[in-house]
């Protein structure tokens, strides 16, 4: 549906009403998809609606994107085709929230910064820092699994999702899990829609568990004149009876983008530093900051240093947005998102520091302590290298990453749409579990009606 | 053509891996549920090659074929409902790695839950999930059924200690999902399959995350006069969130049951005590634990006892975990239930279940995860009294569609099995139930693969199945 026709206009405005159907041009680049714009964008008020479109669509043999705040449209592989964008922004209600029980539900369209100020009212959190947070909606977080630095003390969304309601490619509402903390009761498709870019069914509310808002914080920082310190001491940490909840590794490169004004002058430039958060009663936070100093003297710190709430509240946000200052700094860069145990990360990242030095590409990385690290290969200069140069630097990645030694898996999270020529270039080559993945896409979405070829080998 | 299968299984795994005698066979026909179903033959697989070839021979013969670790599911998943093989992972019990230094453990399904943590004690680690069965029951169960056990509460299920698996397919190809690292670029495939009761594919391999051992750990027992007190004490300690590893509650009935075998020193003329354990640093468990005192003495708690010892605090669990067998001395069979409420919900469900008891005439006993809402009523019967267990039958509806009418799930970690799959209507729409027979045959396209569980198979809409009739189980010839 490059235009859309009439008989289709008129069909989806009676299913929204008029007002909610528009193919203004605007709202059609607000939602480009590697470079595509769909043909029109439907704002549906409920689940009901969003099962007709996607029937109807399924019907007509058009695509469908869900969409919410817009700001990781760019993750995944290119769609082969993409006719409607769903806007789900107009489901944005919290449907249950007994903060006695602790569990939640809300529509896909709520806003994560909404959503905690309301849990801040009752002294409750999610544990989703993540980028773009001014922006982005419950839906596109959980369908992006988008990263966390709380992941380390809290877990990730399969780990604090109670259950799902969507909408299947077949236009079918479905629902998997519940609303209680515990349950085994059927199979948990909701997980396999955490991360699955809007391929298998269209969200329509996400149940998750809260967590109560720690009486005190402390931030700290310890710097190190090598890699192989600042993730000595990391292990150091990890295997002491401390709890952190968040420990970050930032390379020279993120140290000078996440630290500002006074902190960011008194850093080396070749300074890796280590950022440790720790949450709980007062004298928890104290006990951490005593020993967590006491462990950076023999781990061979620079320095060790707590930091002001303000200062913490600065360098928090920084490490959030993490992805979303890398594209500011450079939108031609590539940025991987690399899943790996600790003990693989002085040596993966050594890896890839001597390919980025090679391929003369600066290099940031932020690694976390929970297994997730982001590495991005910069361009130095204004001029950018040609799609087929970064081509071969992101193969070089996924050959590193794939040797089995290194027990990891990556994805290109964000690259220039104009170097997705294959779903390998963001996905890496294909992997015997691919074939599974692709039975699970035909069961919920049969005519591949949803986000078509966005997903790993081009699902 | 079937004496064919077995002399075909012999070939391929050797006659010590094969058992079809009926005696032998009477010992697989049951779980730690009330069911019972006569396979035609267990197989002793060594390696996922084995599997994958006995699977390529099920497939041949057209048999149906399922997984087994140490039978002590509760929902009847490892039964064989519809005869066929049953694939007992019992000599894949080794544990393949222990790596320390990235906390996690590479191990064969058939490994024993608690011997990975007894394994590990040395370096200062456990394997998180301890169903109260750990003693016995297997990993490849666990990651099976998605157990859990009291400390789910801070530490999550299975399904969040795993990272990894060896699976084999009802095709016989074997493939690996995931490894080491926290997660997996693509679907998450492990997601789906831990909790799947054995539905999607055999199970061969398991990386698993290990947990660093708290600096502290402090286990406090709260003893009351009134159950309202007990159930209320809980939910005040959810609303105030104080977030202890594990909160368990026994009534009086069980606690007497309990005493008199396992001697815990429970006081046996209260109406239920809490067991409550909080762990951490120790300054997080010091106030933790006056916090909790302070919520249990205001909500009229007797008498709030701290384990002293290591041996006072074990003796404690004990009594906890072997609860359930300390029921075997009462009672010739007892019936368990898994329901999860919101946890604000406990005290008037409590009530519920005793009004319940009163109005069947039946002897319930409750011993559950109350901080996280998972009741395990027991309702005890005499499997000879086929009118008394209508009357379990008809009781244990009642509790299950009270859970889900407040909100609840019908099982927070024993699973549906062929015991609860009937119910999954009360919970799901055709629609969801639709969605979820085609995810299994995504993976388990002819069905062979442990049928008859878990999504109903339409034939008593809305019925907990009724178990087995008295003394007329066959044996197969």
């Amino acid at each position: 549906m490059n235009r859309p026709t009439q008989t289709s206009l008129i069909r989806l405005e009676e299913i929204t009403g008029g007002a909610y159907v528009s193919a203004e041009a605007a709202g059609l680049e607000a939602r480009e998809v590697c470079g595509m714009r769909p043909a029109v964008v439907v704002s549906p008020a409920d689940a009901p609606q969003i099962a007709e479109i996607v029937r109807f669509a399924a019907a007509e043999k058009l695509a469908v994107i869900p969409t919410g705040g817009c700001t990781k449209l760019s993750i995944g592989s290119c769609p082969a085709r993409y006719d409607i964008a769903l806007d789900l922004s107009r489901m944005n209600r919290v449907l249950a929230y007994d903060p006695h029980d602790l569990t939640l539900g809300v529509e896909p369209g709520a806003r994560i910064e909404d959503l905690l100020r309301t849990l801040a009212e009752q002294k409750q959190f999610l544990p989703l820092a993540v980028p773009f947070l001014d922006h982005a909606t419950i839906g596109g977080i959980v369908a992006a699994n988008s990263s966390s630095p709380l992941r380390h003390a809290y877990g990730a969304v399969r780990d604090f999702c109670l259950g799902m309601e969507f909408v299947t490619g077949e236009g079918a509402p479905a629902k998997s899990g519940g609303r209680v903390v515990k349950n085994v009761t059927g199979y948990d498709l909701h997980k396999l829609l955490i991360g699955s870019l809007g391929t298998l069914g269209v969200i329509t509310r996400v149940n998750f568990r809260t967590f109560p808002m720690p009486q005190a914080q402390g931030t700290f920082v310890a710097t190190f004149s090598s890699a192989e310190a600042a993730f000595d001491f990391c292990r150091t940490v990890s295997h002491s009876v401390l709890t952190p909840q968040m420990m970050e590794v930032a390379n020279p490169g993120t140290a000078a983008l996440i630290f500002s004004g006074e902190f960011s002058a008194r850093l080396e430039p070749r300074t890796w530093s280590v950022i440790i958060s720790t949450a709980g009663l007062p004298a928890v936070v104290q006990r951490h900051e005593i020993e967590l100093g006491r462990m950076a003297g023999p781990a061979e710190a620079d320095e060790f240093l707590p930091l002001s709430d303000a200062e913490a509240d600065s360098v928090l946000a920084q490490i959030r947005e993490f992805p979303r200052l890398m594209i500011e700094r450079a939108p031609t860069g590539l940025i991987f998102r690399i899943s790996a145990v600790s003990g693989m990360l002085p040596m993966l990242l050594g890896k890839l520091r001597v390919l980025a030095a090679q391929r003369e590409l600066d290099f940031v990385s932020l690694g976390r302590a929970s297994g997730i690290f982001y590495v991005s290969f910069l361009p130095q200069t204004e001029v950018s290298p040609s799609p087929e140069f970064l081509g071969r630097v992101i193969g070089e990645v996924f050959r590193i990453c794939g040797q089995p030694e290194t027990q990891s898996s990556a994805m290109l999270e964000w690259c220039p749409a104009e170097l997705k020529t294959s779903p390998e270039i963001v996905w890496g080559p294909a992997r015997p579990d691919f074939e599974l993945m692709r039975r699970v896409k035909r069961s919920f979405d049969p005519q591949n009606v949803l986000a078509p070829g966005r997903f790993a080998g081009g699902m | 053509m079937q004496t064919q299968l077995i002399r075909d299984l012999e070939a391929l795994l050797g006659p010590q891996a094969v058992l079809s005698a009926p005696e032998d066979l009477m010992l697989y026909e049951y779980d730690g549920s009330v069911e019972l179903g006569a396979p035609r033959c267990i197989v002793f697989p060594k390696s996922a090659r084995d599997v994958s070839e006995i699977v390529r021979l099920a497939n041949r013969y057209e048999s149906p074929i399922l997984g087994r670790g140490a039978g002590t599911g509760l929902s009847g998943g490892a039964i064989a409902r519809s005869g066929g093989i049953v694939v007992a992972f019992s000599r894949m019990n080794r544990i393949l790695e222990v790596d320390a230094a990235n906390l996690r453990a590479v191990v064969q399904p058939g490994v024993v839950n608690l011997d990975l943590s007894r394994a590990v004690e040395h370096l200062g680690l456990y394997f998180a999930p301890d169903p109260s069965s750990q003693k016995s029951c297997t990993i490849g169960g666990n990651v099976s059924e998605n157990s859990g056990g009291p400390h789910t509460l801070a530490y999550g299920v299975t399904a969040n200690h795993v990272t990894g698996l060896e699976i084999v397919l009802p095709d016989g190809e074997i493939v690996r999902i995931g490894g080491k690292s926290i997660e997996n670029s693509g679907y998450d495939l492990a997601g789906l399959l831990i909790g799947s009761e054995g539905t999607l594919a055999l199970v061969t391999e398991i990386t698993v995350r290990l947990m660093r051992k708290p600096e502290a750990v402090k286990t406090l027992l709260a003893v009351y006069d009134t159950l309202d007190d007990t159930t209320e004490s809980v939910v005040e300690i959810t609303v105030r969130a104080i977030t202890p590893a594990a909160c368990e509650m026994l009534d009086g009935f069980t606690l007497r049951a309990v005493e008199d075998y396992v001697h815990a020193g429970f006081p046996k003329d209260c109406a239920a005590v809490l067991l409550i354990e909080v762990e951490g640093l120790k300054e997080a468990v010091e106030a933790q634990a006056a916090e909790i005192t302070e919520v249990c003495r205001q909500h009229r708690a007797r008498e709030v006892r701290i384990a002293r010892t290591d041996q006072e605090r074990n003796l404690l669990w004990r009594g906890r975990k072997e609860a359930f067998g300390a029921m075997g001395r009462i009672s010739p069979m007892y019936y368990v239930q898994d329901g999860v409420i919101p946890r604000t919900r406990l005290p008037e469900t409590l009530r519920r279940i005793e009004e319940i008891s009163r109005r069947y005439d039946l002897q319930i006993g409750n011993i559950f995860h109350a901080g996280d809402g998972n009741l395990h009523p027991l309702i005890l019967f005499d499997e000879r009294n086929r009118e008394q267990f209508a009357r379990v039958v008809a009781a244990g509806g009642e509790i299950m569609r009270h859970c889900v009418e407040v909100g609840g799930a019908l099982t927070g970690e024993h699973g549906i099995g062929m015991e609860k799959n009937e119910l999954m209507p009360l919970i799901f729409t055709p629609d969801d139930l639709a969605l979820m027979a085609r995810v299994r045959d995504a993976f388990n396209p002819a069905g062979r693969l442990n049928p008859g569980k878990v999504l109903p198979m339409g034939k008593a809409c809305g019925e907990i199945r009724v178990p087995r009739p008295p003394a007329t189980a066959t044996i197969p010839t």
